[in-house]
């Protein structure tokens, strides 16, 4: 058999910054630490990253966590008005429930701990897992679960007895919401509601151009024809639930954005939150015009863009391609996005 | 060294193949009225070998009816569990499989933590004690059953770790019941959780891995439910 490598074109693939590929993450963990001293700390094993300085007054702490491979989520939102821990999995692998345990325990000043929790199953039984052991120990938690990927819904999918729809880019916005008001005072109840309460008025839909390249892989993990675009991708690399063609942003972003718009029940006069979010390789020149369409679209409707966030804030790798993602906001919701964060990925 | 896999009962030994009927298990090295914390380590110490030895015919089976990832993943587990041992309190039962759980719970997937939390049960009934008698260790086994029921959401029938957790709780008890000492109490669990996992072999999987792969988990035994299996032979012989 020909050896594989030098049959290939001598740039085929993707390159990467690479070491041993097993090292990745606790190497990138490392360097995370060295370039944010001031904002996190890493502790190494087990392994969770926490805010370099704990909250002065006791209050409800704040962990989300999951795979690897989406940076800067969630490490990147550990800080004032965010998470007060994120835990880390190797790359697309949940963390294990003691990793979650001991960052609950770390972060509790008494007051309890709420988890935010992106809709996976092995996430969300290690969490769950987690909770059990840490209530066990005397600490109040609290789950939210974020599912708000439309491609998955069983409505759509036919599939009642699946896992459901899958958590991605609202997270950022239940993290940034729950991290306002606990820091505001709000307690571990509180802060779980309103994090439901933002999970359940969000919705999301993504789009690839090109699949990601696992580490230490030359191959992405699937192919796509040069007038193809993979629709209703996650963020784990996985084929989404269709081929479609490719076209200009004017034509693929209403893709996105309608189907959405549909499911939250958006009418006329309602206001949200728009998150453009690139993928890992989509450039923020093309996330600013793809925010354009999706801003013209909603207009058109009625609808206020009260908030929005574009940039690559849970990506999947090197993955080329953007979701959009709506949050129906009312003013409360608004007044605790505009609240100040200082974390390496979100600050204002 | 890979066993032979294929046929109705891939991977289980002639004893398991019984269904439990005529399990020819020789309890050694003398029947126990009582486990202690020394014994107790010296059967995790053997069922660890048992899965050091014997980890691929489980991954074969996981191979047909889930990921392929179980074998190697009970492994990891073990090896965790194996160094977290070391500085295990000697004189504590629950300490035991207070180090058992937390290397389970340390390894990824769904089923070692799943399997942490069924030992942890083990060390929650016998934390503190220098000596459990059999009626700590079903307490503790149907504790175990109950939270990864509870957890997993998979019922008996299910095919699962349930399908020989569930069976061996109830042998537990009915051996406490009959006024049986620890030995013969975990024989009978072995049994009843080897007669479990045999039951499998027709299942069609609802949770779990194989879940996903519908009929083509049929006619191989769960490989969650063998180590289970596992873990109560290594009880009747070596504890």
């Amino acid at each position: 058999m020909q050896d594989s490598t030098t049959a290939e074109p001598r740039v085929a693939g993707r390159r990467q910054f690479l070491n041993d590929p097993d090292d990745l993450v606790a190497e990138a963990l490392e360097g995370f630490e060295l370039a944010h001293p001031h904002l996190v700390r890493w502790n190494r094993d087990p392994s969770y990253v926490v805010r370099a300085q704990a909250p002065v007054r006791p209050k409800a702490a704040l962990v989300s966590g999951g795979g690897s491979g989406h940076e800067p989520l969630h490490v990147g939102f550990v800080g004032t008005g965010m998470l007060d821990a994120a835990v880390p999995g190797q790359v697309f692998a949940s963390p294990t429930a003691l990793q979650v345990a001991a960052a609950t325990r770390a972060v509790d000043t008494g007051a309890g701990v709420v988890h935010v929790v992106k809709n996976y199953t092995g996430d969300v039984l290690n969490f769950r897992i987690a909770a059990e052991i840490a209530a066990d120990e005397g600490v109040r938690v609290q789950q939210v679960l974020v599912d708000d990927d439309l491609a998955t819904d069983p409505q759509l999918t036919g599939n009642p007895d699946g896992p459901g729809r899958r958590g991605t880019a609202a997270v950022v916005v239940v993290e940034k919401v729950c991290g306002a008001a606990a820091e505001a005072g709000a307690d571990v109840v509180e802060v779980a509601q309103l994090g439901r309460r933002v999970a359940g008025s969000a919705r999301t839909l993504a789009v690839a151009l090109q699949a990601s390249t696992s580490p230490g892989e030359r191959r992405p993990s699937f192919d796509l024809g040069p007038q193809e675009v993979e629709y209703g991708v996650g963020i784990h690399g996985e084929r989404g639930v269709g081929r479609r063609g490719f076209a200009t942003a004017a034509e693929l972003v209403p893709q996105l954005v309608h189907p959405v718009v549909e499911a939250l029940g958006l009418r006329r006069g309602d206001a949200v939150l728009a998150v453009v979010n690139g993928l890992g390789s989509t450039s923020g020149l093309e996330l600013s015009l793809v925010f354009r369409e999706v801003t013209a679209l909603l207009g058109g409707a009625g609808i206020t863009t009260a908030r929005s966030l574009v940039g690559s804030y849970v990506t999947a790798l090197d993955m080329t391609g953007c979701s959009v993602t709506l949050v129906k906001v009312d003013d409360d919701l608004v007044r605790l996005w505009d609240a100040p964060a200082r974390t390496a990925a979100l600050s204002w | 060294m890979v066993r032979p896999v294929g046929g109705r009962a891939a991977g289980v030994r002639e004893e398991e193949r019984t269904g439990g009927q005529d399990v020819r298990v020789v309890p050694t090295p003398g029947r126990r009225a009582v486990l202690d914390a020394q014994r107790a380590r010296g059967w995790w110490e053997s069922f660890d070998r048992q899965v050091e030895e014997r980890w691929e015919e489980l991954t074969e089976l996981d191979r047909v009816s889930g990921d392929g990832d179980f074998g190697r993943n009970l492994r990891s587990a073990v090896r965790k569990a194996r160094a977290r041992l070391v500085g295990a309190a000697p004189d504590d039962v629950g300490a035991v499989f207070a180090a058992v759980s937390a290397g389970f719970l340390d390894t990824g997937g769904s089923s070692g933590p799943l399997f942490g939390m069924y030992f942890r049960e083990f060390a929650k009934a016998a934390g503190g004690l220098p000596v459990v008698g059999a009626d700590v260790l079903a307490r503790a086994s149907r504790a175990g059953a109950d939270t990864v029921q509870r957890l997993g959401g998979a019922s008996v029938g299910d095919k699962t770790a349930v399908d020989a957790m569930v069976p061996a709780a109830e042998a537990l008890e009915r051996a406490v019941a009959g006024g049986a000492e620890v030995t013969a109490a975990l024989t009978a669990a072995y049994r009843a959780a080897a007669a479990g996992a045999h039951a499998t072999t027709g299942m069609r999987a609802r949770r779990g891995r194989a879940s996903y792969v519908g009929d083509a988990a049929r006619g191989v035994v769960d490989p969650g439910a063998l180590a289970v299996a596992w873990f109560y032979e290594r009880g009747a012989t070596a504890a």
